[in-house]
């Protein structure tokens, strides 16, 4: 575990999360599924930190766990000086307006029910932003036009929008509470190109207007590499590298990384890459490989792989690898 | 048209496809004017963003469209015969023989109740004219060949029993168990992880060499066309807006929507600034603007295109695209070029 630094804004720490799976006429615990196992990771203030990986890895649940959506197993996460994995009641209630989430599916994360004006207005009604009695119609109209939507569609229906426009109500209603952070899960990945480049562009501008500090989740690593300022490589439950964005696109150092870079497409047909092709596929959670998690995939896998979980360590200044091999 | 390949007959050309379908709400234009052709041994690249009609484009070459949705005309002609004017009878010969399709979500596309191998041999029964020991024989050759761990003992599993990756692999094999000429493969790729895609692309790669099949590959992502294709169809509101190599495509696209869309996208290979923004939004189907379909979002918008829908025209090296002003899509490319240099 690293030891806690006291400039970081938010400082996780062996944080854990095991979902029980039960069985049985009674419904007893047989198994857990480890989504998230023992994890550190520090975000500063002002970056945009990210978490990738493939499905599975745990990269939603550690976001989920953080909003306190799902209760930590184990672990602290200190933000500023209190450990939000332990908060409760009214304290727990004030951290959620500093910290706020953008999910993935702009279609289900919209009350179908509610007009936009009181999608965006309920939280920082809740929080007393805008105070009781009085309209909140100045206030969403302005929200509104910073994330590039019309103040006079504010009385419409989360269904009369266009994907990259329910998107941008989630974005606005986050915005709403005035928070310091911002988790984005998988914010951008069910809308196309287009669309895509739009909303991150308008992240990134938002960024930069109202100082926000972003978690971004995301499997796509192109996106994560453009918005990124740090990134956590996140295999089967574990981090497996941190480090700054130039640093781990230069010298990734993880072999799972090296491989992951390596798989995706570029798009320029005349770019020669050596591919590293992983076989097999992702181990299942509930049963992970001994060891290190990656070694039924490693290329450079040798007996202790099997045996010993590699330690998560600085291997270059601000570069983290849990690799007994890592070069 | 296309340099060396002149010599070799195209295995399959679309001509000025039109796909229209009846709703409830009016008539939409799913496909409104694509052409491209397939050569053997090739790969042909269809890309373009959702609702752009590159999976109907797939739908009405292999005659699979549901009740609401006809062709209203063009032609797809496959060795020499128009498959749109054959006999279901005799398309049933043709479809999953000499043309077969994969599909985007391997676990609906295959029956959940019939084990693989069952599957496999099924086409194979009823194409090649085979018995049940020698369909089963070639149904364990296939999940071989396509990298399936003890084929003997996956055969006999059922889909739900395979991992994601698998049961793509499962669907290439049963595509392939006939020996097609044609494989469309409709965003084979879209529901993996990019290690697993990795892997499939890569066999699909293998398997085209060893078998010589043109593919039609139908993708959201220009990363996987540049991997993978000969030739691109770029495709915007139902018409084909450029028509060129690949190489060609990324180094010199003539289209503003291409150009758009290769600089709205996020690069592994490159460090940007920003994305380029392409405002607005894909238009509804039901009323696509008039003239040309990209005017609306357009940064190079004149008068005319609100008025004149453009021909897709050579541009020159048999490069199609359907654009009144290419060259100010070329001037901007190179003042962004000069930009970055700066």
């Amino acid at each position: 575990m690293r030891e806690r630094q006291t400039d970081a804004m938010l400082q996780v720490r062996n944080m854990v999360k095991y979902f029980p799976i039960r069985g049985g006429v009674f419904r007893r615990t047989v198994g857990w599924v480890q989504a998230v196992d023992k994890v550190d990771f520090d975000v500063y203030e002002g970056e945009t930190f990210g978490l990738v990986g493939e499905s599975g890895c745990g990269k939603t649940t550690a976001g989920m766990t953080l909003m306190r959506l799902y209760n930590a197993s184990s672990g602290q996460a200190w933000f500023k000086d209190r450990d939000l994995l332990s908060l409760k009641g009214n304290a727990l209630r004030n951290l959620r307006k500093e910290i706020q989430m953008i999910f993935q599916d702009p279609y289900s994360s919209l009350n179908p029910r509610m007009r936009v004006k009181n999608i965006i207005a309920e939280g920082a009604r809740t929080h007393h932003i805008i105070p009781q009695g009085s309209s909140a119609n100045e206030y969403v109209a302005d929200l509104m036009k910073k994330v590039g939507l019309s103040a006079d569609h504010m009385y419409r229906f989360p269904h009369e929008f266009s994907g990259g426009q329910r998107q941008r109500i989630g974005i606005a209603r986050a915005l709403a509470v005035q928070p310091k952070m911002i988790v984005c899960d998988e914010a951008v990945s069910a809308l196309d190109v287009s669309i895509q480049a739009q909303v991150i562009n308008l992240l990134k501008k938002l960024q930069t207007e109202f100082h926000l500090t972003y978690i971004f989740i995301a499997h796509d690593l192109a996106v994560v590499k453009h918005i990124s300022d740090r990134i956590a490589v996140m295999y089967l439950g574990k981090i497996v590298e941190t480090s700054a964005k130039k640093e781990l696109f230069d010298r990734p150092m993880h072999p799972y990384t090296k491989a992951l870079i390596s798989a995706i497409p570029v798009p320029n047909p005349e770019a020669k890459r050596q591919r590293i092709i992983l076989t097999g596929d992702v181990p299942s959670p509930i049963n992970p490989p001994s060891g290190c998690r990656f070694h039924t995939r490693c290329p450079i896998a040798k007996e202790i792989c099997s045996r010993e979980e590699p330690t998560f360590e600085e291997k270059r200044p601000a570069h983290f690898v849990a690799c007994h091999f890592s070069e | 048209m296309r340099g060396d390949e002149d010599m070799e007959n195209p295995l399959l050309q679309v001509k000025d496809l039109k796909t229209y379908f009846r709703t409830e709400d009016g008539l939409v234009k799913a496909v409104d004017g694509v052409d491209f052709e397939v050569f053997p041994g090739k790969t042909l690249g269809i890309v373009g963003e959702s609702g752009c009609g590159k999976s109907v484009t797939s739908l009405s070459i292999m005659r699979l469209l549901d009740e609401k949705g006809y062709v209203a005309g063009g032609e797809v002609l496959f060795s020499g015969q128009d498959l749109l004017k054959l006999s279901e009878p005799k398309m049933r010969k043709i479809r999953g023989n000499d043309i077969a399709m994969i599909f985007q979500e391997p676990m609906t596309a295959l029956n959940p109740v019939y084990t693989v191998g069952d599957q496999i041999m099924e086409a194979v029964a009823l194409h090649q004219k085979k018995s049940q020991s020698q369909s089963r024989k070639v149904a364990i050759d296939m999940l071989q060949k396509v990298g399936i761990p003890n084929p003997e003992k996956r055969v006999d599993e059922y889909p739900h029993e395979l991992s994601g990756g698998m049961r793509q692999r499962a669907m290439i094999a049963m595509s392939l168990s006939c020996n097609p000429k044609v494989l469309i493969a409709d965003e084979p790729t879209t529901a993996l992880d990019v290690t697993i895609q990795a892997q499939i692309l890569d066999l699909m790669r293998g398997l085209q060499k060893e078998f010589g099949m043109a593919i039609i590959m139908i993708t959201h992502d220009l990363g996987v066309i540049a991997e993978t294709a000969d030739h691109v169809v770029v495709m915007y509101a139902g018409k084909a807006v450029e028509y060129t190599d690949t190489r060609t495509l990324f180094k010199d696209p003539r289209h503003p929507y291409s150009w758009g869309l290769m600089n709205a996208l996020p690069r592994l290979d490159l460090d940007q600034e920003s994305l380029y923004n392409i405002p607005g939004i894909v238009p509804d189907p039901l009323s696509f603007p008039t003239g040309c379909k990209f005017h609306t979002r357009c940064p190079f918008l004149e008068p005319i295109c609100k008025e004149e829908e453009p021909p897709l025209k050579d541009v020159g090296n048999g490069h199609l695209a359907r654009c009144f002003f290419i060259e100010k899509v070329m001037e901007a490319r190179r003042k962004s070029k000069a930009g970055e240099r700066v």
